[in-house]
């Protein structure tokens, strides 16, 4: 997958309202395989509905949205799936881990679908994060930013063409965020990834091409 | 990177480990209770009923099930007045008009003389001779292939049905008292027959043999053909009415059918009614009996329809996180459609066994009334089916709800 194109894009909820100057809602947007792009918001302005639309768990907008010129709307449920463990690695706001699994359980059931990381790797990524003594703890036990490490290691699990992060550091400190910036830019490095990232005031730091304002 | 399967492997264990959470052992164990009593119960009924049936079944293939043979009652008054105890065309016709009544048969007899020579012991044995009759009813009512039921005029062999009766009262009466060694009904369709025919001027001696005993035909049965074909070579010629029909019926237990025959005075040959009653009940009690069995069964279907969906709405949005990490709907079936095959087939087995754990208890009885029971595979083979049925309603619900949960509201 090389570009994800919006079209005159809205979701459901903001039809009828007056043009509020988002750089992405009802706009010509395109997201290109390669490079890195920060959308600032505020709250309530639809970042994670953005998110949910491009990862195809939601589909209440009007407009439409392109995986290379395919309206994305035509996928078919294999099309999706292959699409979350090849193209685009998601990490949601709300990090969707098991609570009742390990750290690494909840790494292993999304490395087991890709099979992208050994064991070793994940272990190493999680030491660089400073989660490695948390592994075989269950996730329900974690704080919250410990939660939010364990998600972005496994976001990185998967081969992928687009990174897409939704609020990644909300819940770090400078240096874990710029730990995880760098994570996720070697990651997106050796894959030719291009990264889409959310953020409500405190943006991972990461070298960024094109910055919109949602 | 760790090798594919063991991959699988551990992401099935962990799929599990997650999705077993909410599952009820109450509620599963209840579902498999009232599942395996309705299911044993419908395959047990179906079972006793291949097993008693055989008693209601006469084992004369070469007759056709549910009909009758009916006569008019003899009475003093008649033998003294020379009344008739032919049915008349009218008669005949009202009888097919009737409902019960699918078809009629006439049994004519033969018009000339009959003389029948029964060799016993081979060349040079003693030969035993008697007067005889024949009747003929029309070949459909008989169901021997068509080689063994016919008449060739330039090869005449006359193929003879005989009421089994006549066997026994040679075997036990006759035979016994003169000496003469008893004979099975293997050999005597092999034993030397001869008829002699004589009338109209004609003179024969034709072969004769014997390919089956009836225990309904009180009578000895040539095929029509060749009542035709003698009649007319020896017979004087004179057309006379039936004086006992075959009628095939619905059902030989019918209460009208009684009414009517009672009303007309007519005679039921045999106790085919009384058995015919018998049969009606048994498949009417075995009928009720499938039918809680059903009920029950889709109860129990519901029961678990109604956990499973329970189930999936607690794991809601676990199911939905993983469909998220691009776990398809077919996968995050799976766990839930193993179970519950695992679940039906325990069930089905278990049914099976108890089913020919009863079937072994009520066997002997049977046994004593003279019959072995009938095959079990039906049986097995129903409860195949409806298992396979209920199955496949729950994982078609499985997949339908999990599809559900592919697009996440707002």
């Amino acid at each position: 997958m090389n570009s994800i194109t919006l079209h005159n894009t809205l979701p459901a909820v903001f039809a009828g309202r007056p043009d509020t100057g988002s750089e992405i809602w009802l706009r010509e947007v395109k997201f290109e395989r390669g490079k890195h792009y920060l959308i600032s918001a505020e709250s309530g302005t639809g970042k994670s509905s953005l998110c949910s639309y491009i990862y195809g768990y939601r589909i209440d907008y009007s407009g439409t949205m392109a995986f290379d010129g395919r309206d994305i709307k035509q996928l078919s449920v294999d099309e999706w799936c292959k699409v979350r463990t090849h193209h685009i690695a998601y990490l949601a706001q709300d990090m969707r881990l098991f609570p009742e699994l390990t750290a690494m359980e909840n790494i292993q059931l999304k490395n087991s679908i890709t099979g992208h990381k050994s064991t070793q790797e994940i272990v190493a990524m999680m030491e660089q994060l400073g989660i490695g003594e948390k592994i075989d703890s269950p996730v329900a036990r974690l704080s919250i930013g410990q939660q939010q490490r364990v998600a972005i290691v496994r976001t990185l699990c998967q081969p992928c063409d687009f990174i897409l992060l939704d609020e990644p550091v909300s819940h770090l400190d400078d240096a874990n965020n710029a730990i995880v910036a760098q994570m996720v830019s070697d990651e997106a490095a050796r894959q030719g990834a291009g990264i889409i990232s959310t953020s409500v005031g405190n943006n991972v730091k990461i070298t960024v091409d094109k910055e919109f304002k949602l | 990177m760790s090798n594919k399967t063991g991959n699988d492997n551990s992401s099935k264990g962990l799929m599990w480990k997650l999705l077993k959470k909410h599952i009820s052992p109450a509620q599963l164990v209840g579902f498999s209770l009232a599942s395996l009593i309705g299911l044993t119960i419908v395959i047990l009924a179906v079972q006793f009923h291949q097993d008693v049936r055989p008693i209601f079944n006469d084992e004369e293939s070469f007759i056709k099930k549910d009909y009758l043979i009916i006569t008019k009652a003899v009475s003093t008054a008649g033998t003294l007045l020379g009344g008739n105890n032919e049915f008349s065309p009218e008669a005949i016709a009202d009888i097919e008009a009737q409902p019960w009544c699918r078809k009629v048969g006439k049994f004519s007899s033969n018009d000339y003389s009959l003389y029948a020579t029964l060799g016993v012991g081979g060349v040079g044995g003693r030969s035993m001779g008697t007067m005889l009759f024949f009747e003929s009813i029309p070949t459909e009512f008989i169901d021997v292939t068509d080689s063994d039921w016919k008449f060739n005029p330039d090869r005449p062999e006359i193929p003879v049905i005989m009421s089994r009766d006549y066997l026994s009262l040679y075997n036990f009466g006759f035979a016994a008292s003169q000496g003469l060694p008893q004979i099975s009904e293997g050999i005597v369709s092999r034993v030397p027959l001869e008829f002699t025919l004589r009338g109209n001027g004609n003179y024969d001696t034709l072969k004769g043999r014997i390919v089956g005993f009836s225990n309904r035909l009180n009578t000895i049965v040539v095929p029509e053909d060749f009542m035709r074909w003698s009649n007319e070579r020896y017979g004087s010629g004179i057309d006379r009415n039936p004086s006992r029909l075959i009628v095939e019926v619905n059902s030989p237990g019918d209460v009208k059918m009684q009414d009517y025959l009672n009303d007309h005075g007519y005679q039921v040959a045999g106790d085919k009614m009384q058995q015919g009653k018998a049969q009606y009940f048994l498949t009417l009690v075995v009928t009720i009996v499938i039918i809680v069995g059903i009920i029950i069964s889709l109860l129990s279907f519901f029961v678990l329809m109604l956990s499973i969906y329970l189930l999936l709405q607690k794991n809601t949005k676990k199911l939905q996180d993983l469909l998220l990490l691009g776990y398809s709907p077919a996968q995050v079936s799976r766990t839930y459609i193993s179970m519950v095959v695992a679940i039906n087939a325990a069930v089905l087995v278990l049914a099976i066994i108890i089913m020919l754990l009863a079937r072994a208890y009520y066997l002997p009885t049977l046994q004593a009334l003279g019959t072995s029971g009938g095959t079990v595979i039906i049986a097995i083979v129903v409860a195949i089916i409806i298992m396979a049925l209920i199955t496949t309603g729950n994982i078609i619900a499985i997949k339908r709800k999990i599809n559900a949960l592919w697009i996440q509201g707002a």
